[in-house]
């Protein structure tokens, strides 16, 4: 693995019991993501996309094959190790955002810093945690929402909480399943900004989308049929024309 | 950090987790009053046991009791003057008291006591209810009955000897609130002359003429408090018989064999002098209190005539004995076991056959040999009543158990989050169960506090249900032997039931938390 390789996946199989038969999600997938890159996986609904994203963040095994990281295997760490790497190295953005509804938009932010220390260190490094959190909001956009609650925020918003939230602990590779699945067009077109914008400051980020226009923005796409990578080149489509829309907050 | 910042959170955001909270406060508060009231019933007639009879006990459990009785307390001030401070002999029997003017007729204990030695073993003075009022004036000696009168100043006094003693215990007296009590609650109820009619706190007789004394003058008796009076719900008494009213008693004298004498009962007057309050309900509704010499004379347990001509010695059924500061209570007992076996040795060369057998029969107990299966009864009762309590307690770990189920069924989502950005298994289960033992601890501080409220304040409680509607008294002192239900929270029952309600919250979490620690994050993540 050379030294621009962050991510290599090879072969990977996942199945899933669906009542008394298998259906075969994942039949022997591969992929490779270098850092600073840009990657799509595209697939239509069903094709496996988001099941290969949650095995590449190890929120999921696969029933064969491997996942390097940085050079290391993933599934050969202990449950442990995988959490930790999950909390450093990896930044999930989800369709729905997930945000933890009881938090508001700081402590949201702040959640990934605190399940890295525990109760005894998190009083030396709240404050910088905490300065941190408040940068990457300002950054996102969001620093005058930062007590707010989830519930209190637009579609486009939570999300930007949710992108904050994963890079918070500056991991090496974002992982996005659908992040503008659920948002209008200009919403969509802001946070595909923002990803853009990351992406140039070296953000690895590794995206799975049906919608072309989405994929169109990566510097790389993949698709996936029927469980395996089918095709890995750049773009097929153009970039979509999207109106520079400033979202504007609920 | 995430485990316990989350669950201080869902703590106070989570509508359910209050039901939680509240479970385990109503449950640490009704065990913390039930183990209070309970502890303090026990405490209490600990306390007053002590102080029932003497610190040691000399009894061979028969009526007939047991001669050399008087040697033995001469020998024991002699030879132990280092372990014992007070004796005095005790007999006891049955009788039927009567009260000629209501015809009441009851049974009782009656005790014969040598007051002024009675009281140096034990606390009976402090009970005594005229004694407390004019010091001095309860003997069990002849008298006669005190009347009020005019004095020379035109007002109504009692005879000179009870007015001063009257006037002593007021210049002694440390309390202006029990003086002023003692002025708003006249002698007599009904308007003089008339005042024949009662009943009352203190009742004297009275009628035209000076303050006297009147009537035949018999033995005195001191009655138990709850033997013929009635306790009012505020426990203070109504005496409807004035002080010095006759009392007859019919006694049954029993042979040295234990044999009834083949004549009627002994049917003895008295004068009621005063009564007394030991504060154990068992003991004042059936004890009464007569001049040791005369009831042992009543008894036939003076010396009495053999047929051979020579005489049986005296006999007691107890010797109390009050040991001095500084000896334990187990070791006076040895001591004095030890030296009645030596007594023995070298003085029943005299006693017939019948004597022998009963001294061989006397048996040294302490008080709390003598209380024992009273107080075990008690102590029964309160582990009893605190294991049910406790049982029906274990609800509340039921409830918190099936709270945190239903908060891991609805927080299924988030656990996939908190997974997805790193959170363990061992974490998720750690913040249900931080989240549990978070609900155990505001509801065991809250149980404490509102317990704890609630039994400082249970009689005034009582008192204002007692207003409302007379049938919600439920420590009436009519019935129990406290006028007051026990007030007094220990700070260790209440920390162990604090931290076994926090304790029964976690071990109630255990099985959701492992539940939502095993959460599978993907699914948890489509979990909507």
């Amino acid at each position: 693995m050379n030294n621009a390789m962050l991510l290599k996946a090879r072969n990977i199989k996942k199945d899933y019991r669906l009542g008394p038969s298998t259906v075969q999600v994942l039949r022997g997938a591969n992929l490779d993501a270098e850092r600073g890159e840009w990657l799509a996986i595209m697939g239509s609904s069903g094709s496996g996309k988001s099941t290969l994203l949650h095995i590449l963040g190890a929120l999921d095994t696969p029933d064969a094959g491997e996942v390097w990281f940085d050079g290391a295997r993933v599934f050969d760490q202990a449950a442990g190790a995988r959490g930790r790497y999950r909390n450093l190295q990896i930044g999930f953005v989800f369709q729905f955002y997930h945000l933890l509804p009881e938090l508001n938009v700081l402590e949201n932010v702040l959640m990934p810093r605190m399940v890295t220390h525990s109760l005894w260190t998190w009083g030396r490094h709240r404050g910088k945690a905490r300065r941190e959190a408040q940068a990457m909001l300002e950054r996102v956009g969001l620093a005058h929402r930062e007590r707010h609650r989830p519930k209190e925020l637009s579609g486009g918003e939570r999300q930007r909480v949710a992108i904050a939230r994963a890079l918070v602990n500056e991991p090496a590779l974002l992982l996005a399943d659908e992040p503008t699945g659920n948002l209008d067009a200009s919403m969509g077109a802001g946070i595909l900004d923002l990803l853009t914008e990351l992406n140039k400051d070296g953000q690895t980020v590794v995206m799975v989308t049906h919608d072309p226009a989405v994929a169109a923005r990566a510097d790389r796409c993949m698709r996936l049929d029927d469980g395996v990578i089918t095709r890995a080149d750049v773009p097929v489509v153009d970039p979509p024309i999207v109106p520079a829309v400033k979202e504007v907050s609920s | 950090m995430y485990k316990w910042f989350l669950a201080w959170r869902y703590l106070h955001t989570k509508m359910i987790a209050f039901f939680g909270v509240a479970a385990v406060t109503l449950c640490v508060a009704m065990v913390l009053v039930v183990l209070s009231v309970m502890g303090g019933f026990l405490d209490t007639i600990r306390t007053r046991s002590r102080g029932l009879h003497g610190e040691v006990i000399l009894d061979n459990g028969s009526l007939q009791g047991f001669p050399l009785y008087q040697e033995f307390i001469d020998n024991m001030y002699k030879q132990m003057p280092d372990v014992v401070e007070a004796a005095t002999p005790v007999i006891y029997n049955y009788g039927l008291l009567r009260v000629p003017e209501t015809t009441e007729t009851i049974a009782a204990r009656i005790w014969g006591i040598r007051l002024k030695e009675y009281v140096r073993v034990n606390n009976f003075a402090r009970g005594l209810y005229y004694n407390h009022y004019y010091p001095g004036t309860t003997t069990l000696g002849k008298q006669r009955m005190p009347v009020a009168g005019f004095g020379p100043d035109g007002k109504i006094h009692l005879p000179e000897d009870l007015e001063k003693a009257n006037a002593e215990w007021r210049s002694k007296s440390t309390d202006p609130k029990e003086v002023a009590e003692y002025d708003a609650d006249p002698f007599t109820q009904t308007p003089f002359p008339s005042a024949q009619s009662y009943p009352g706190q203190r009742v004297f007789a009275a009628a035209p003429g000076p303050p006297r004394y009147e009537k035949q003058a018999f033995y005195g008796v001191i009655l138990g408090c709850d033997l013929i009076f009635y306790r009012r719900a505020d426990g203070k008494f109504d005496r409807h018989l004035a002080r010095g009213a006759e009392i007859v008693v019919a006694l049954i004298p029993l042979s040295v064999t234990g044999n009834i004498g083949g004549e009627p009962p002994v049917k003895v007057p008295l004068r009621y002098t005063d009564d007394s309050r030991t504060g154990i309900y068992e003991i004042d509704s059936m004890h009464a209190y007569v001049d040791f010499d005369m009831l042992q004379q009543k008894l036939a347990m003076t010396p009495q005539e053999r047929l051979d001509g020579t005489f049986t010695k005296a006999r007691a059924n107890q010797i109390l004995v009050n040991l001095r500061d500084g000896v334990g209570l187990n070791e006076g007992k040895r001591l004095i076991r030890a030296a009645w076996k030596k007594f023995l040795d070298k003085n029943s060369a005299d006693l017939d056959s019948n004597e022998i057998m009963n001294v061989n029969q006397v048996e040294v107990y302490t008080w709390e040999d003598m209380q024992r299966a009273f107080i075990a009864a008690v102590e029964k009762e309160k582990v009893l009543v605190t294991f049910l309590f406790g049982i029906i307690s274990m609800v509340a770990g039921v409830l918190v158990g099936c709270i945190f189920y239903m908060i891991v069924e609805k927080k299924t989502r988030d656990i996939g989050i908190i997974k997805a950005l790193g959170g363990s298994s061992q974490g998720v289960a750690g913040l249900f169960i931080s989240y549990a033992a978070a609900v155990g601890i505001v509801g065991a501080v809250l149980g404490i506090g509102i317990g704890s409220l609630f039994v400082w304040n249970i009689n005034d409680i009582q008192d204002l249900l007692a207003q409302l509607n007379p049938n919600l008294r439920i420590w009436s002192p009519d019935i129990y032997s406290f006028d007051r239900i026990p007030e007094v929270v220990k700070s260790m029952d209440a920390f162990w039931i604090g931290f076994l309600a926090v304790l029964a919250s976690i071990v109630g979490s255990v099985v959701p938390a492992i539940l939502a620690g095993r959460v599978w994050p993907v699914t948890a993540l489509r979990y909507e």
